[in-house]
């Protein structure tokens, strides 16, 4: 069943153009311009239980289109459904259905210690008080909230609000959840923790989870199907394998040897194993393209390093990250 | 959503502010006092003009100093409820107002109860003095029919008071401020409240009788006990809560609908 599904939708923001130079004030006050900004999402079915990780540039339209989804926004065109719910229009109901989580604000008590914003969200969605125990059990134990769940939530540190928050999105077992940047300035700990938590309640509640981030271990490890849009198109909608295979991208790996061990690096570069190539050298530096779908990169780097002295060595790009900027750069040509 | 959930709700999102606000005990203190300080500054004003003139428009100190209590409690009343709706403005530029979007209880709702502000205590405190102060001052019967006629007025008022806070309020979700608008009417209504209307002009008078009824917070109803003419039938007295009913019902729907057209922040 069709958890998510979305036509059409668009949000038209409008401003007023600004003026420059004289009385520039007065001008766009007076001004009957406004400038439209479009931020936009066309069809896509969200099946049960899938993880959907949301990418595009920023400013793409990416929190608009969850906002859509969660009520937040009514849409200037278009519809969309949430579990059979019009978000905007049955928002209670709504809500119920699903947990929101945004990255760069909690929605968090702030003044209130995080328990009593467990405690305050189980009474908002109607928990019975042997399903708020457990749940809240649960969830303390599984995001290490102990230490820091009778402190104030202003008090607490980036990576403890966000396991509050998404605790405080996942306590009444909402089937969606939408993820808006959740890892954005989390240490890597913190991120860990969250990847592994979204794993689990996907895993067990075949919780549907819409994830956006700039963050492509993120989708790397959580998502199998990726979605990846800019103002209001569609790039790229399939599985994050596929994305890979059509893009096919290479590594880069940059190698810097000792002084005197110029010509082996040459003759290193002239001998790579299959499936990897020289793409440039000079003297103590050269750079190799591996093609991961053949061989390893570490293959690679175990085969370099046994044959020069390796003073230090770097790999560019996790695969994703190039496709991404290939599929944005491309778009930047084409407009 | 039943009724008696969304109180217990409120009754909650209350205790859970209140308590958040107890953290600062210092800065809670000193609001309430401010707060006091503040609304008794009103009447040592009224106070000193009269002590100076004796009486205005035939009213005496001591029937402004009801008008006044009257007038204050009403809002004290308003302030528990709805002082939280100043905080709009930022709530909606800077984005804070999504989290009431995504809860299953109404948002103006979480907005009111989303924190208290200390310094109604002394609105309410200073209201309930003044007015009980003043009820020993004048003549008036302890009928029930006068006690019932005071209750609804403070009521009406709190309503009139509360819609012409949402109404404005509305036009945050259009121009992300409405605070100048909100400030004017808190204006209007704490300078003129305790006046008897009669006294302005008849233009000024209808437009603060029939358009913002603000007559119907203290003057119209405490005129009947007190046994006072005034430019409108004495029944007019106990049509405060339907008056506050009506413009609050407005407000409200106004407030609604220009919600839809909520824009949040960043995208």
């Amino acid at each position: 069943m069709p958890l998510i599904r979305a036509e059409h939708l668009v949000k038209e923001y409008r401003r007023p153009r600004q003026h420059s130079g004289r009385f520039f004030g007065v001008r766009t006050l007076f001004t009957r311009e406004s400038v439209v900004t479009r931020a936009v999402e066309d069809i896509s079915i969200f099946n049960e239980g899938e993880v959907v990780g949301y990418l595009g540039p920023n400013g793409a339209g990416k929190s608009t289109t969850i906002k859509m989804l969660a009520g937040i926004l009514v849409p200037t065109n278009g519809s969309c459904e949430v579990a059979g719910i019009v978000p905007w229009e049955n928002r209670s109901a709504n809500a119920m259905n699903i947990g929101v989580v945004f990255g760069q604000r909690s929605q968090l008590w702030w003044d209130l210690p995080l328990d009593e914003s467990l405690h305050l969200i189980g009474k908002m969605y109607r928990m019975e008080p042997e399903r708020f125990r457990r749940q809240r059990e649960m969830l303390v134990d599984l995001l290490d909230m102990q230490p820091f769940l009778q402190t104030p939530v202003r008090q607490l540190s980036l990576g403890q609000r966000m396991s509050g928050d998404l605790a405080a999105a996942v306590l009444y077992e909402p089937p969606v959840l939408f993820l808006d940047e959740p890892t954005v300035g989390l240490d890597v700990i913190a991120k860990e923790r969250m990847r592994s938590f979204v794993e689990q309640i996907n895993r067990d509640n075949r919780t549907t989870v819409l994830l956006t981030t700039h963050d492509l271990d993120d989708v790397e490890r959580l998502c199998k199907r990726i979605i990846i849009i800019d103002e209001g198109r569609v790039l790229f909608d399939g599985r994050a394998a596929d994305l890979k295979r059509r893009y096919a991208p290479h590594r880069l790996l940059d190698v810097v040897v000792a002084g005197d061990a110029t010509e082996r690096l040459e003759t290193v570069a002239n001998t790579l194993p299959h499936g990897a190539q020289s793409v440039s050298l000079d003297g103590m530096k050269a750079t190799f393209e591996i093609d991961p779908e053949i061989i390893r990169v570490a293959d690679v780097i175990a085969d370099v390093s046994s044959r020069v002295p390796v003073i230090d060595l770097g790999v560019r790009e996790s695969p994703l990250e190039g496709i991404i900027r290939e599929i944005y750069e491309a778009r930047e040509v084409t407009r | 959503m039943s009724l008696t959930h969304t109180l217990s709700i409120c009754w909650s999102l209350i205790r859970a502010s209140i308590r958040g606000q107890m953290q600062y005990r210092a800065s809670f203190l000193m609001e309430v006092a401010a707060g006091l300080a503040y609304q008794s500054m009103g009447f040592v004003f009224i106070w000193a003009v009269l002590s100076r003139f004796q009486s205005l428009g035939g009213w005496s100190l001591r029937e402004i100093a009801l008008l006044y209590g009257m007038r204050l409690a009403a809002h004290g009343l308003y302030m528990l409820c709805f002082s939280n709706v100043v905080r709009i403005d930022d709530f909606v530029r800077e984005g804070g107002y999504d989290r009431f979007l995504v809860r299953p209880i109404p948002p103006l709702l979480q907005l009111m109860f989303s924190s208290i502000r200390v310094t109604v205590v002394g609105d309410v405190l200073g209201g309930i003095v003044i007015l009980m102060a003043a009820l020993t001052q004048v003549d008036i019967a302890w009928s029930a029919a006068n006690v019932a006629l005071l209750v609804l007025a403070l009521i009406g008022g709190a309503l009139i008071n509360g819609a012409f806070q949402i109404g404005p309020a509305a036009l945050t979700f259009r121009f992300l401020e409405s605070w100048t608008l909100r400030i004017i009417f808190d204006d209007i209504f704490s300078r003129f409240g305790s006046c008897p209307t009669s006294i302005l002009d008849r233009p000024i008078r209808s437009v603060l009788t029939f358009i913002v009824p603000m007559a119907f917070m203290a003057y119209l109803p405490a005129a009947a006990p007190l046994g006072r003419e005034t430019y409108l039938p004495v029944w007019t007295g106990w049509l405060s809560p339907l008056v506050g009913v009506i413009v609050f019902g407005l407000a409200l729907w106004l407030f609604v609908r220009a919600s839809r057209g909520y824009q949040s922040s960043g995208h």
